[in-house]
């Protein structure tokens, strides 16, 4: 082949071809192998949501602490009157099975305490006009 | 430029992103798969190259900064995808890419996926013998008819030295075909 020039010769193609319809779905395959990095992407912005909810909910929880500690303290309270009313009117307790229960101490106290009593007994007796006709009767 | 910038902010959008990246298939998967054929020559390897491209395209989208335009960054990422390909692929065969891309040559005419006559595998043959940077640019000027310019852009070389390789790179297949 003497004297070839490139430029003088016609287009000399590379001569490649493609199999059939290679084209038509080339595009499904390689999108075929993006949903999970597209995926990727989503989950990112979905869990900053997500530590954005949960930065509330324990903000609302730390909030709600000092709250929850004073009702819960109160809700004691009105229990504990309950059951002494309870204790009061309800129940079938004896006197006598009460003073078993109580220690001598408790005991001597309320000696204490009736002693007073009785120097005020002694002196309404002094005042009341009535005593004698009461010793007679 | 303008719509370029509008395209590739549908593409970085996700509610946007799978149109986009679609147009982006249609308008450039002939020409990239044209481009990375010439390098690595086989079907099966130019497909396989070519998905790995798109999928980088597609994972640094978002590092893309505009500096370039869309179509020269995609030619560099399918020139780089291409010659890592045939570089792997030599080593793996305990052969060096030239011989390589020889031997592919010789044996064009068995390839399913070719159709040429005597003076497309001869000229085939001359552009094998070519150092690495001149196949390169002969093919994507010659067989792909881009312009020095974008050639520039996609190569990071000079116009000058570009027109200088691709000169030289014709003289040398005039002369192989001429004596073969």
């Amino acid at each position: 082949m003497k004297d070839f020039k490139l430029d003088n010769e016609p287009k000399i193609t590379s001569g490649f071809t493609t199999p059939d319809g290679y084209f038509d779905t080339f595009s499904e395959k390689v999108l075929a192998q993006l949903p999970e990095q597209e995926w990727k992407v989503i989950s990112i912005f979905s869990s900053k949501k997500t530590w954005y909810y949960a930065a509330v909910a324990i903000l609302i929880l730390m909030l709600s602490v000092p709250i929850y500690t004073k009702y819960s303290n109160q809700q004691e309270e009105i229990d504990s009157a309950t059951l002494e009313n309870y204790i009061a009117y309800q129940s079938n307790i004896s006197e006598e099975e009460i003073v078993n229960l109580l220690q001598q101490e408790d005991l001597d106290k309320m000696k204490l305490e009736f002693n007073v009593d009785d120097a005020a007994i002694e002196d309404a007796l002094n005042s009341n006009s009535n005593l004698e006709q009461y010793i007679i009767d | 430029m303008q719509d370029e910038k509008d395209f590739i902010q549908e593409l970085l959008n996700p509610k946007t992103q799978n149109v986009a990246f679609q147009k982006l298939l249609r308008d450039y998967q002939r020409p990239l798969y044209n481009h990375i054929r010439n390098i690595v020559l086989n079907h099966d390897d130019a497909d396989d190259v070519l998905q790995n491209t798109f999928i980088k395209v597609f994972q640094y989208l978002k590092d893309f900064k505009g500096e370039s335009k869309l179509f020269s960054w995609m030619y560099r990422i399918a020139t780089n995808e291409a010659i890592t390909f045939i570089n792997k692929k030599s080593k793996r065969n305990g052969t060096t890419s030239e011989a390589m891309q020889t031997k592919i040559v010789d044996n064009l005419k068995a390839d399913t996926y070719f159709d040429g006559n005597e003076i497309q595998i001869k000229l085939q043959k001359a552009v094998a013998l070519l150092p690495e940077k001149q196949q390169l640019v002969f093919k994507m000027k010659y067989y792909e008819e881009l312009k020095y310019e974008e050639l520039s852009e996609i190569l990071g070389t000079s116009v000058g030295a570009l027109k200088a390789s691709y000169h030289h790179a014709v003289k040398k297949i005039e002369d192989f075909v001429k004596n073969n």
